[in-house]
């Protein structure tokens, strides 16, 4: 795999150059401007000039965009080539191809997630700091809906720095001043004497020009891509089967590997019982205790891998959390909820003045959400060499190529190899959702690896392993209280939720220094539950992390899956005992929130919302603000005599700020709304002996095209600079199907899934609501 | 030793009989569009076209499918590259996401339309029983109907 940038791209040692692209550029908009953020100057490699860190022009034309983010099928490759493609004035065709870069330069870094903020708006000395800190690492995550939000600038950036050093060229190649040049289609044209250059025959010259201090972007209104639908780079190769997933990867001489990881999360192996047995299988040459946690069978081919991991004998050390079982675990959430000691994450007002007896009427209600698992197409997979020269090179689907650096040392550490570097290939990826961002299969991948140096191993897990032995979004429960004035609307709302905090269990496994901070307050905890766009005048929010030997991860919108389920749900609640109307209630709520009250109209309208509907069928509604956009939804539920339930249509509002690739964040939309109704109406991860439950699609199953509702998505338009859009499509569902189910029959469903899964044939299933389940 | 053709071309494979098909198209032909999603029959990513039925070839042993022509995603398109009408609809109504379970819708839909040229939602809903982590329902849906007024025009 050619490497885009020479060693002249690892510019981040000798940055004291400065003056390149991306400094200078940055300078610009105020951002970045002190923090060493450098990529390489301008050079030529054989037939292209690389003008920046995301640009590369070659000799033939074709344009080569660094995209910085894992494409794991939410198209960012794509909107980010257009940012650059705008402002390097290219046609958006087949000339362009996007690659995720191999070199972790600080100028990739992702700030936008984990300072919860646009880089450029991030100011100030602890801003400064967090950022040099990032940069250094570099952080590279593609995670929190944050891809666009980070990189609307720099690709942008980019593309301008790239246009102006073509233009540059083109002025001194004809002998007349910059400013009678002008571009399109990536020519250089001159009006005045009727000729054109190509950019492609300007790439020697143009790697030479100095990039411009203050590269000045394109107003919106001339914006010819940005705004308008482009199809995906990677989709035609996507109909041939063509891509090379994580789990594609071939190598020479590669070895596979299957696994097999305690049932119990936390034991280890006490005994494998029958080792050379299974080493004495069909093409297997290794079997090995990884970590002393797992069994690991590597072999010629992974169908002999996994056909021999299917014959280990394990024995499996005890722990405390052998008897630990569904319902003890809700026990202990229930519990939570009553403790003395919560974290008080918001009190504004006076809370307590409102619920006074006889002060006003009280609605209370308590929620609950399951463990999940992320389940995503391709299992886990990561394939690692230890070349000779101890170099260590690897390719996984990951969302993270820090946390796979961090992986392959950890990994091959544990067989006392220390690689003298690590290289990193982000492979196409399979889906995501927060559960690549763990480096588990990457650790073990690298252990083998080290085993059989010179030889690379890909470990796959099975789907077995991918749903019960891994990592998972926390069940969660929550008590709401809202007191009730004359008008009905809240005067003081009172939300408390008790869940495993993500974070610290996340950073124990894939952080190699500190734990992550205190669990308590984990805000992954609490986002969603605040409801700060309603006009409530006394509100107070609270959490407890309830620990568990569950291993907890990033999972698609985290917090807002279950805290926009329970507070959309109560507000509707709210509604309800004030007699009022869900859209009316939510419209004085929104009162002073503008952009919150048009999306919710605008999907209200799009609804058709107070149109009259046949019994046994009902609209609910439900609104989040997250990932800095604003999403409504109405969805439309059909629930038969027996108790089956459809959801017949969703409709979707969103405010996502400027779009992009407007067909892109649609296909976000309808993707995270068809997660939701998965997630709101089947899925469920359960525990019996301290071990999870379900093991495949049988019983952790998905919506099929059967019963899969009709979506329709309108986009409201904005003139904010880009929200994430990954994420918030499967916010709100949840809640809106459990207000149509409400609407539909009076039953208020406070428990997520909120249906059971029957089988009525091979692959068909419905569902049926739990009360009316067999 | 099994006979097969596959993607047009013959192959012979020896001493794999018990293999699934999933296992020999991908570790021992090279085939890497079908996909390894559950192994259990449930998901459909590893479906290829097996005498023209659409199967998942993760349950199918090599041996049970002696003589058999077997399609893969890859022998969709026609020997000159240019895409099957059930391609070109995925691809007009933009319906992949990450793509790793859209080998085998590929493969089912082809199926579906052989047998019933101009399906109705509900003979959709029963023929395409496959898995889509990524939510590309209503895309799919879309792009099966595009796919038959496409191939009803010729
Ligand atoms: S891998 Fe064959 S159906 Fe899932
Ligand atoms: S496109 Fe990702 S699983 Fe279907």
């Amino acid at each position: 795999m050619p490497r885009f940038l020479s060693r002249r791209g690892f510019l981040f040692t000798g940055a004291a150059v400065g003056g390149t692209a991306l400094v200078a550029a940055v300078g610009g908009v105020g951002y970045l401007a002190t923090v060493d953020m450098d990529g390489p100057d301008g050079f030529v490699d054989g037939n292209r000039a690389v003008l920046n860190a995301f640009v590369a022009v070659h000799a033939d034309g074709r344009v080569v965009i660094q995209a910085p983010r894992t494409e794991m099928g939410q198209g960012i490759h794509t909107g980010l080539a257009m940012l650059v493609a705008e402002e390097l004035d290219i046609p958006f065709d087949d000339l362009i191809s996007v690659e995720h870069p191999v070199e972790q330069l600080a100028v990739y870094t992702n700030y936008a997630a984990p300072l919860r903020t646009r880089p450029e708006d991030a100011h100030g000395p602890v801003m400064w700091a967090a950022k040099r800190a990032l940069g250094l690492l570099p952080l590279m995550n593609t995670a929190g809906s944050s891809s666009t939000m980070g990189l609307w600038f720099p690709m942008r950036i980019a593309g301008a720095a790239a246009r102006h050093m073509l233009v540059t060229a083109g002025a001194a190649r004809l002998g007349v001043p910059v400013g009678e040049l002008t571009t399109s289609d990536g020519f250089v044209h001159h009006g005045a004497s009727r000729r054109s250059i190509p950019y492609g025959a300007l790439t020697r010259d143009a790697a030479a020009v100095p990039p411009p201090r203050e590269p000045v972007l394109r107003p919106a209104s001339a914006w010819r891509l940005i705004g308008r639908s482009q199809p995906r780079v990677d989709l035609p190769g996507k109909v041939r089967g063509e891509p090379v997933f994580g789990a594609d990867v071939v190598l020479p001489n590669m070895l596979h590997a299957a696994i097999r990881q305690a049932p119990v999360f936390g034991a280890g192996v006490a005994r494998l019982v029958n080792a050379a047995e299974v080493r004495a299988q069909p093409g297997v040459i290794d079997v090995a205790v990884i970590d002393g946690r797992s069994v690991a069978v590597v072999a010629g081919s992974w169908w002999q891998a996994e056909a021999a991991a299917q014959r280990l004998d394990v024995q499996w050390t005890r722990t405390e959390a052998d008897g630990v079982t569904s319902a003890g675990l809700a026990a202990s959430l229930h519990a939570a909820l009553d403790s003395d000691d919560p974290y008080i994450h918001l009190a504004e007002g006076d809370v307590e003045a409102g619920f006074r007896p006889g002060a006003a009427r009280v609605v209370e209600a308590t929620y609950t959400a399951p463990f999940l698992a992320h389940a995503c197409m391709e299992p886990m997979n990561a394939t690692v060499i230890i070349h000779g020269d101890g170099a260590a090179e690897a390719w996984c689907p990951s969302q993270s190529p820090l946390f796979m650096r961090w992986g392959v040392n950890r990994g091959a550490g544990l067989a006392n190899v220390d690689p003298s570097s690590v290289t990193c290939h982000i492979t196409m990826n399979g889906g995501a959702f927060g559960r690549r961002s763990e480096m588990d299969v990457v650790v073990q991948a690298a252990f083998l690896a080290a085993r059989h140096r010179g030889r690379p191993v890909k470990l796959m897990w099975s789907r077995e392993e991918d749903i019960g032995r891994g990592v998972f979004r926390s069940h969660a429960a929550a008590r709401l209280r809202a007191a009730l004035g004359p008008d009905g609307l809240p005067i003081a709302y009172d939300a408390r939720v008790a869940a495993q905090a993500m974070q610290q269990s996340a950073a124990s496994r894939n952080l190699p220094f500190g734990n992550g901070g205190s669990a308590r307050g984990d805000r992954f905890t609490l986002e969603g539950l605040d409801k700060a766009h309603y006009s409530f005048p006394n509100r107070r929010v609270r959490s407890q992390h309830v620990p568990s030997h569950m291993p907890i991860g990033a999972w698609r919108s985290n917090g807002f899956s279950f805290n926009t389920f329970f507070a959309e749900s109560f507000v509707d609640e709210c509604a309800a005992a004030a007699g009022a109307d869900p859209v009316a209630y939510r419209r004085a709520l929104l009162r002073d929130s503008p952009r919150h009250l048009a999306v919710l109209n605008r999907v209200a309208a799009l609804a058709g919302w107070g149109m009259p509907m046949p019994p046994g069928r009902g609209r609910g509604i439900a609104i989040e603000e997250a990932y800095e956009s604003v999403v409504a939804q109405v969805a439309e539920v059909t629930v038969a005599a027996d108790g089956e339930v459809t959801v017949d249509r969703v409709f979707c509002a969103i405010d996502v700020g400027i779009v992009v690739n407007p067909d892109a964040v649609a296909a976000q939309m309808e993707g995270g709304i068809l997660f939701g109704v998965t997630t709101a109406l089947m899925s469920a991860i359960t525990i019996e002996d301290g071990a999870v439950v379900e093991s495949n699609f049988h019983d952790f199953p998905m919506q099929r095209l059967r019963n899969a509702p009709e979506v329709v998505v309108e986009m409201v338009p904005s003139d904010l600079p880009p929200g994430g859009a990954g994420e918030p499509g499967i916010v709100p569902v949840a809640a809106a199907i459990a207000n149509a189910i409400h609407a539909a029959t009076g039953r208020r469903l406070r428990s997520l899934p909120l249906a059971v899964t029957e089988t009525i044939g091979e692959r068909r299933t419905r569902s049926v609501l739990r009360e009316n389940a067999a | 030793m099994v006979s097969l053709t596959v993607n047009g071309s013959p192959v012979d494979i020896s001493g794999k009989d018990d293999k699934p098909l999933l296992w020999v198209l991908r570790e021992d032909l090279g085939l890497l569009g079908p996909k390894y999603g559950c192994g259990v029959a449930q998901c459909g990513a590893c479906r290829v076209l097996i005498d023209g039925e659409s199967t998942p070839s993760c349950t199918v042993a090599l041996g049970a499918i002696a003589g058999a022509s077997v399609v893969t995603v890859e022998g969709l398109a026609r020997a000159d590259g240019t895409l099957s009408v059930v391609q070109q609809a995925w691809l007009d109504e933009q319906v992949p996401q990450c793509g790793f379970c859209q080998p085998g819708f590929l493969i089912a839909t082809t199926a579906l339309l052989a047998h019933t040229p101009r399906p109705t939602d509900a003979e959709i809903d029963e023929a395409i029983t496959n898995i889509c982590r990524c939510g590309t329902h209503p895309r799919i849906r879309r792009a099966i109907h595009r796919a038959a007024a496409a191939q009803a025009q010729g």
